[in-house]
């Protein structure tokens, strides 16, 4: 195939869109199952504590209910299989408000959800730990410690000429993914199927099948599409394992979806994270000292701690840095991965403190940037394998007309309005996980039709989109030939759609088969060829009516020798209401350098659909917590401002030629993080500069520029 | 949601009539907020009685009694249609800046007027049934008081309930001095003027309206005015649409050259009901348009004020919004 034919590389439109855009596509409890039942779960209205009784008597003669299921009746399950979060009904005690404490089972959905409104529990009720203002000071190094230290960097901050030592604070926010967690559990026999909606089919599987007792083989993970997961859907929760517990019980289909209220206090959140930043560095700019202390909260009886500290650990060069982490349980849900988890929360007190520092320095921050890019990554010493950061900022500049800023804030006034402009550099790593694939092809006549399947999972993302390409690329094959089955459990495993895994490991897989293929096509032709025959050539010269095979791949082992990242640069211009102290970001521009892009189109989306959440990050997105009673006040989209339409102006999104095969064998670095990582800082920033107001606690709501 | 009866109006008559002596029975109109109420268990009407069907979505100029040549809103009019009326936008632009500021495209496309002015406090813990809510549960307590209540009310609050009354469009009706006509099961009909028809907490959060069981909103009036050139509804809130106001100021003024004849300021966001600033208005009044004195009323409007812990913001904002308000209803005409 002549390179200018070649799929890889342009901007084909989704191949589920229609599907989607017509409501055609099953999500999780889309799936027609007959005969299936509802259930609902009802929760603890108490954050700490015992529930001493539960009266469900008036709700299971309810009419149309099935079963009551609480700790009292629930069948045993291993707490530790995998399931993030417990609320499992497997005792009595209360860790968190809005635990899972039962399901209720009815023949329609409103006969559930009435019964459960009928279900009296006491609790003896202890006072909560919820209040992290307090309890921060509490805080101890985490056990699964990730602190990093070289040279000395307190020293190096006392003797430096100019310094920044601020503490910067983010809330804590949720997903909500437009399709809630929701599943459907069929039995038969000891064999379970679970229409869900899984980031990691194969984690969903294995986490499902432990916690239920059973061998992986007898739990089915069908996922094929996923309204949003942005991480909550990456480990699976309660819900899903509750939702096979209410079918056998019942002993019917049951479908169980949660509710957007339940969604606050069942599948994970971001935790609030107050981050101290430390820099020091000489009157030329060059960077001395680099310290980043986190403290942060976990559940109860579960560690997690968001990595706030992994940009910091590589976007400068430092002879001196200390990274720290400190936890203190809380009763509140478990935190988990939240879209560019730790990077995009640390790079907004990293960029931001580098912000202050320039400015401090009467120095252009992309200039001070630019003079502290490291040549290797400075917490390791390996080489990069490809690193664009400054490409980035430089394109972006050009792009954004950077050189229409001025140093001093408040200098550029529209009527009522300041206006600002503002830089941030984010970064994600890039890696390959081991995934295995299928791809058959059939041929009637001269057509030849290819199948390709693994249990990869497509976010809304472009999954199917991009594997089909490189398939259709690889076979030499028209895209309409090409049919891709992923989210399955009975598929080849493959890796998740997380941490910007996703598109390398699928696609490099994917590749790989189609190139075994074809190896296996020449093989059975048992002819030689001055020019290497495409698959699709073999099939019909061969007269072969079917061929598959299956790959295993994994990461190259010399990728373990580099430093292997995306790099990005986020340009923001506000306009912000000297009186009302409303901001809105007019532009925003995203540089970046991720690898291969294999689709523009979606990988566009996927960079604007990050810079919108930064955006929403930067000044509207906060759950807040009740510290009384451990419950959250925001708990529907009503209260939990994502941004609208009307938040965002003009979004662009550029992307950097790279080649990268040191990273793997394609050359892709992934996106679905990085789109996210520095957009916060970048919005701080331009805040900052229309207004001389430095806004260090996140969302930079009216009140917080008055 | 509980179980319910449901069933269907189509004239006014046997509407109003179905729901006397059923204090558990509601009218249905564009179900936006009352369903949602339900399903969160905060409301729990055992009858439903859908009003959708009534014949009172007009939009006319009124011909006779006090307010002739004003106009008359249907209390069943959907919100979108009034604020895109366009007699509504001539005449009363306030109205249709306000109606468009609140909720989003689909909700105005299926709330009603006279849904709107009945819609209930956005309180958080109004909304959860688990928590103390003197407004929900006489007597349980107010958990807002000593909570989260950078939302809540700064004027006219009680220790009872903090909470803040959350229409845009009322805003904009208390400054238009509108009349609300209401008719009871006997087909008696009277009009409740606009400061009326909203109550302060007192000891008696969970009574917001001075409307009697059973009575029916059955349109809205507006007086004729003078406002339409100078009026301005602004509103302040944490995200550029489809959020509640977290101060908002309709403002109006009668110029007599640059001299203010007659002057109306109300704000959203800061108390229980719609908040008249007359403080503020009387002293505008007979004053030059300037902002100076704009900046006069405007401390004279807030100076009552009596934030809560997280509120306090809203004391600056309230005065400075007031002032933009009043600034940008003074352009109005220039624009
Ligand atoms: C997400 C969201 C955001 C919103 N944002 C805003 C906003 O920013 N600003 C804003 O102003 N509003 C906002 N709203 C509220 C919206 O404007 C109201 O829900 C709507 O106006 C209510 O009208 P309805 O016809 O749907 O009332 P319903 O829900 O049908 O009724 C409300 C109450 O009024 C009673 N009722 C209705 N009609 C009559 C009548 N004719 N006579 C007597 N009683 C009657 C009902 O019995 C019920 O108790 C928002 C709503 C939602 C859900
Ligand atoms: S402010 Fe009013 S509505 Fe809110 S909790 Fe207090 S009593 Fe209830």
């Amino acid at each position: 195939m002549r390179e200018k034919d070649k799929l890889v590389g342009t901007p084909v439109s989704r191949i589920d869109g229609i599907l989607k855009v017509t409501g055609k596509a099953d999500y999780s409890v889309d799936h027609p199952i007959k005969n299936a039942a509802y259930a609902i779960l009802f929760k603890s209205t108490i954050a700490a504590g015992t529930i001493t009784n539960i009266d469900s008597a008036e709700a299971e003669k309810s009419p149309g209910v099935l079963a009551v299921i609480t700790h009292k009746n629930a069948p045993k399950l291993n707490v530790k299989g995998g399931i993030r979060g417990g609320a499992m009904l497997q005792s009595p005690a209360i860790e968190f408000y809005g635990q899972n404490i039962g399901i209720v089972v009815a023949d329609t959905f409103e006969q559930a959800r009435h019964a459960a409104h009928l279900i009296k529990v006491d609790y003896d009720k202890k006072t909560p730990k919820a209040d992290f203002d307090k309890l921060a000071s509490e805080a101890k190094p985490p056990k699964d410690n990730h602190d990093e230290k070289w040279g000395d960097a307190k020293a190096a901050l006392g003797t430096a000429s100019y310094t920044v030592e601020e503490t910067y604070s983010t809330p804590i926010e949720h997903h909500h993914p437009m399709e809630p967690h929701a599943a459907i559990a069929e039995w038969t026999g000891n064999q379970v199927t679970l229409y869900s909606s899984a980031q990691i089919v194969n984690g969903a599987q294995n986490a499902a099948a432990a916690t239920l007792n059973l061998s992986p083989e007898n739990v089915r993970i069908v996922s094929p599409y996923i309204g949003g997961g942005f991480g909550s859907k990456g480990g699976q929760w309660a819900n899903l394992v509750l939702t096979a517990v209410a079918a056998k019980v019942a002993n019917r289909p049951v479908k169980l979806a949660l509710t957007r209220n339940q969604m606050v206090n069942s599948v994970g959140l971001r935790q609030q994270n107050f981050q101290k930043v430390s820099l020091a560095a000489t009157k030329e700019g060059k960077l001395t000292a680099l310290a980043h202390e986190i403290t942060t909260h976990c559940a109860i009886d579960t560690e997690f701690v968001e990595p706030c500290g992994d940009c910091s650990k590589i976007m400068y060069d430092t002879p001196n840095a200390l990274i720290t982490y400190k936890v203190v349980p809380m009763n509140v849900i478990l935190p988990t991965y939240t879209r560019g988890p730790g990077k995009s929360t640390g790079s907004f007190a990293l960029e931001s403190a580098v912000d202050e520092l320039a400015y401090k320095l009467k120095m252009d921050p992309i200039v001070f940037r630019i003079k502290n890019e490291p040549a290797k990554d400075p917490s390791n010493g390996k080489p990069w394998s490809s690193r664009k950061a400054v490409e980035c900022l430089q394109a972006g500049a050009k792009a954004f007309g950077w050189d229409k800023r001025k140093m001093e804030p408040r200098q550029n006034q529209d009527g009522d309005y300041l206006i600002g402009y503002g830089v941030a550099a984010g970064t994600y790593p890039a890696h390959q996980r081991p995934s295995s694939a299928i791809v058959k092809l059939n041929r009637e006549g001269s057509t030849v039709t290819a199948i390709v399947e693994l249990a990869a999972a497509d976010l809304g993302t472009g999954t199917y989109t991009i594997l089909a390409q490189t398939a259709a690329d690889a076979l030499d094959l028209p895209i309409k030939n090409v049919t891709v089955h992923i989210g399955d459990s009975d598929l080849p495993p493959a890796a998740g759609s997380v941490g910007s895994v996703g598109a390398t490991s699928y696609a490099n897989v994917v590749n790989d088969a189609c190139i075994k293929l074809t190896d296996e096509l020449i093989a059975k032709s048992g002819k030689q060829y001055y020019a290497r025959p495409t698959a699709s050539q073999l099939m019909v010269s061969e007269k072969i009516p079917t061929h598959q095979t299956r790959v295993d791949s994994k990461p190259l082992a010399s990728a373990e020798e580099y430093s292997a990242h995306s790099f990005n640069a986020n340009f923001a211009e506000v306009r912000v209401n000297k009186l009302t102290g409303m901001v809105r970001v007019s532009r925003f521009l995203a540089v970046t350098g991720a690898g291969k892009i294999l689709n523009p189109k979606t990988a566009r989306s996927q960079i604007i659909g990050g810079n919108v959440w930064g955006i929403g990050m930067a000044l509207t997105e906060e759950s807040v917590l009740d510290p009384r009673w451990g419950n959250f006040v925001t708990r529907s989209l009503a209260d939990y401002h994502v941004p609208s339409n009307l938040d965002i102006g003009d979004l662009d999104a550029i992307f950097i030629r790279e080649e990268d095969t040191l990273a793997n064998k394609m050359g892709i670095k992934g996106i679905g993080e990085v789109g996210i990582v520095g957009v916060a800082a970048a919005v701080a920033n331009a805040v900052f500069n229309a207004t001389g107001k430095r806004v260090r606690e996140l969302p930079i709501t009216p009140d917080k520029l008055l | 949601m509980r179980p319910f009866k449901y069933t269907s109006a189509t004239d006014i008559s046997s509407a109003v009539k179905g729901l006397a002596g059923k204090p558990n029975a509601k009218f249905l109109a564009g179900g936006t907020n009352l369903l949602d109420l339900m399903k969160e268990d905060v409301e729990r009407p055992d009858e439903l009685i859908d009003i959708n069907r009534l014949p009172l979505t007009n939009i006319k100029t009124i011909t006779i009694g006090t307010n002739q040549g004003g106009l008359s809103i249907g209390g069943l009019g959907k919100n979108t249609d009034a604020a895109n009326h366009p007699l509504v936008r001539q005449q009363y632009p306030l109205l249709t800046q306000a109606i468009l500021a609140g909720a989003s495209g689909q909700i105005r496309n299926m709330a009603t007027n006279g849904g709107n002015l009945l819609q209930r406090t956005r309180c958080p813990y109004f909304y959860e049934v688990s928590m103390p809510c003197n407004k929900r549960e006489p007597g349980t307590g107010c958990s807002a008081l000593q909570g989260v209540n950078r939302l809540h009310a700064i004027f006219g609050w009680s220790e009872k309930c903090v909470a803040v009354y959350p229409s845009d469009m009322s805003i904009a009706l208390a400054a238009l001095d509108a009349v609300v006509t209401v008719r009871n099961a006997s087909g008696q009909e009277r009009a409740i003027p606009f400061a009326d028809f909203h109550r302060l907490p007192g000891d008696t959060p969970e009574k917001e309206t001075s409307l009697n069981p059973g009575e029916l909103i059955t349109a809205i009036e507006l007086p004729k005015n003078n406002f339409a050139n100078h009026s301005y509804y602004l509103k302040v809130r944490d995200r550029a649409s489809y959020a509640f106001a977290l101060i908002s100021v309709a403002a109006a003024l009668e110029l007599n050259g640059n001299k203010i004849s007659k002057a109306r300021i109300a704000m959203g966001g800061v108390a229980h009901k719609p908040w008249r600033v007359l403080k503020a208005e009387q002293l505008l009044v007979g004053k030059e348009a300037t902002e100076a004195n704009f900046r006069l009323a405007a401390t004279a409007g807030m100076a009552d004020a009596r934030p809560l812990e997280h509120n306090k913001f809203k004391v600056e904002l309230g005065n400075r919004s007031i002032v933009l308000a009043l600034q940008q209803a003074l352009n109005g005409s220039k624009s």
